[in-house]
C-alpha cells in the first residue's frame, strides 16, 4: 500500500505509463540483495534507495580506505576506516528514510551464501573479483532469482542480466578462475555500470521493457561506444546446464 | 577475403595500434595462429604458455559469444572475430 508521502516522493515515476502506482508498489515490496558496497554497490543502492525499493541487504566485509574515495561515493572523507556497510546504511538511510536497509559485515562464501541471499528477490553482483561473482552465480541459480552482473576496469565497463534457466549464466560466459588483482579505475564507470544494474533490476522488478538476457553490454568510456554482444546458454555449463 | 579479428584496446600494442587485422583461416584457432605469425609479440597476451587461450581473452565470432571450445569454432570468409579482454573490477 503507498502512503500519501510514496505518491508524493515518487510521482515523477509514477507518471511513466509503464511504471505507475502498480509499479511503485512492486517496488515497494521487494528486497534486494546487493553484494559489494565499493564502487558498483554506491551507484547501484543510491539509485534503489532513491526508486523506492523497499529492502535492501548490503554485504560487504571490507573498510574505508582514502584510495575508495574516487569511486565509492556512499562514503566520505569522515568515513575513512569505518565498516563500508555501516557508512553505506548511514547515507542510504538519509537519502530514503521510508525504506529497510539491511547491512552485514561479512565475506560472501559458498558456505554462507544461501543464508546470505535468503528472502531476496533478486541479487545485484558489485563484486571485484570472480570467485565471488561464481559464487552469487551458483546462489541465484539455486534460489532461482534473477542476478545482475556488472564488472570495470579503466574507463570499460559492462553489464549483463542473467535469469537463471531462461539466459545464460555468468558461467556460461567465463573460463572459470581469474586472478584477483588490483584494478585501475575512474568514478564514472562503476557508477555509470551501477545505473544501468540499477534500472535492470527496476525494470525486472516492476515488470516493464526488455532486460539485458544474454546480452553482454560492453562500455568503452574512452571512445564512448556501447557495443553488445549475444551469449548463448552452454548446455555444458557446470552451473545451469542442469536447469 | 579472409577474416577480419578486431583487437581489444589492451592488444593493440602489439600491432602497432591497429584495430583490425586480416587473416586467414578455417577456424579461430587457425587465425589466432595466423595473427601471431604476423605479430608474435601478440602471442604471450592471447596464449598461455601451455597454448591454450588465456583465461582474460573472450572471443566472439560476429559479435556471438564462441565460448566454450573457441579455438576449435569454424569461421569463414567475412567473419569478424572480436577478442575482448575480461573485466573483473567493482
Amino acid at each position: 500500500m503507498l502512503t500519501q508521502d510514496d505518491l508524493i516522493r515518487y510521482d515523477r515515476q509514477i507518471m511513466m505509463p509503464e511504471f505507475g502506482r502498480e509499479g511503485q508498489k512492486r517496488l515497494k515490496k521487494a528486497k534486494i540483495f546487493i553484494a559489494g558496497a565499493g564502487g558498483l554497490g554506491s551507484s547501484i543502492s543510491i539509485y534503489l534507495a532513491v526508486a523506492g525499493v523497499g529492502a535492501m541487504r548490503i554485504v560487504d566485509h571490507d573498510n574505508i580506505e582514502l584510495s575508495n574515495l574516487n569511486r565509492q561515493i556512499l562514503h566520505w572523507n569522515g568515513d575513512v576506516g569505518k565498516e563500508k556497510v555501516y557508512s553505506a546504511k548511514q547515507k542510504l538511510q538519509e537519502i530514503n528514510r521510508s525504506i529497510d536497509i539491511e547491512t552485514i559485515n561479512r565475506s560472501i562464501t559458498d558456505d554462507n551464501v544461501l543464508e546470505l541471499t535468503e528472502g531476496c528477490d533478486a541479487i545485484v553482483d558489485a563484486m571485484d573479483n570472480f570467485d565471488t561473482r561464481y559464487i552469487l552465480n551458483r546462489a541465484a541459480i539455486k534460489r532461482r532469482v534473477p542476478l545482475f552482473h556488472g564488472a570495470v576496469n579503466g574507463l570499460e565497463g559492462r553489464a549483463m542480466t542473467i535469469i537463471p534457466g531462461e539466459t545464460a549464466c555468468i558461467r556460461c560466459m567465463y573460463h572459470g578462475p581469474i586472478e584477483s588483482v588490483k584494478f585501475p579505475v575512474l568514478g564514472v564507470t562503476p557508477g555509470l555500470i551501477g545505473i544501468i544494474q540499477a534500472t535492470e533490476a527496476i525494470k525486472y522488478i516492476v515488470g516493464m521493457g526488455e532486460l539485458l538476457k544474454n546480452r553482454l553490454l560492453i562500455y568503452d568510456g574512452m571512445d564512448l561506444t556501447f557495443k553488445e554482444f549475444k551469449i548463448k546458454r552452454n548446455p555444458e555449463c557446470e552451473d545451469c546446464g542442469h536447469l | 577475403m579472409g577474416v577480419t579479428i578486431s583487437l581489444h584496446k589492451t592488444h593493440r600494442r602489439y600491432t602497432n595500434g591497429k584495430e583490425t587485422i586480416n587473416v586467414e583461416g578455417n577456424t579461430v584457432g587457425e587465425c589466432l595462429n595466423h595473427l601471431t605469425e604476423l605479430y608474435p609479440d601478440i602471442k604471450g597476451a592471447i596464449f598461455t604458455e601451455r597454448g591454450n587461450l588465456n583465461s582474460l581473452v573472450e572471443v566472439y565470432i560476429n559479435a556471438e559469444s564462441a565460448y566454450p571450445h573457441e579455438v576449435k569454432k569454424p569461421v569463414k570468409d567475412g567473419d569478424i572475430i572480436h577478442l575482448i579482454y575480461t573485466l573483473a573490477g567493482g
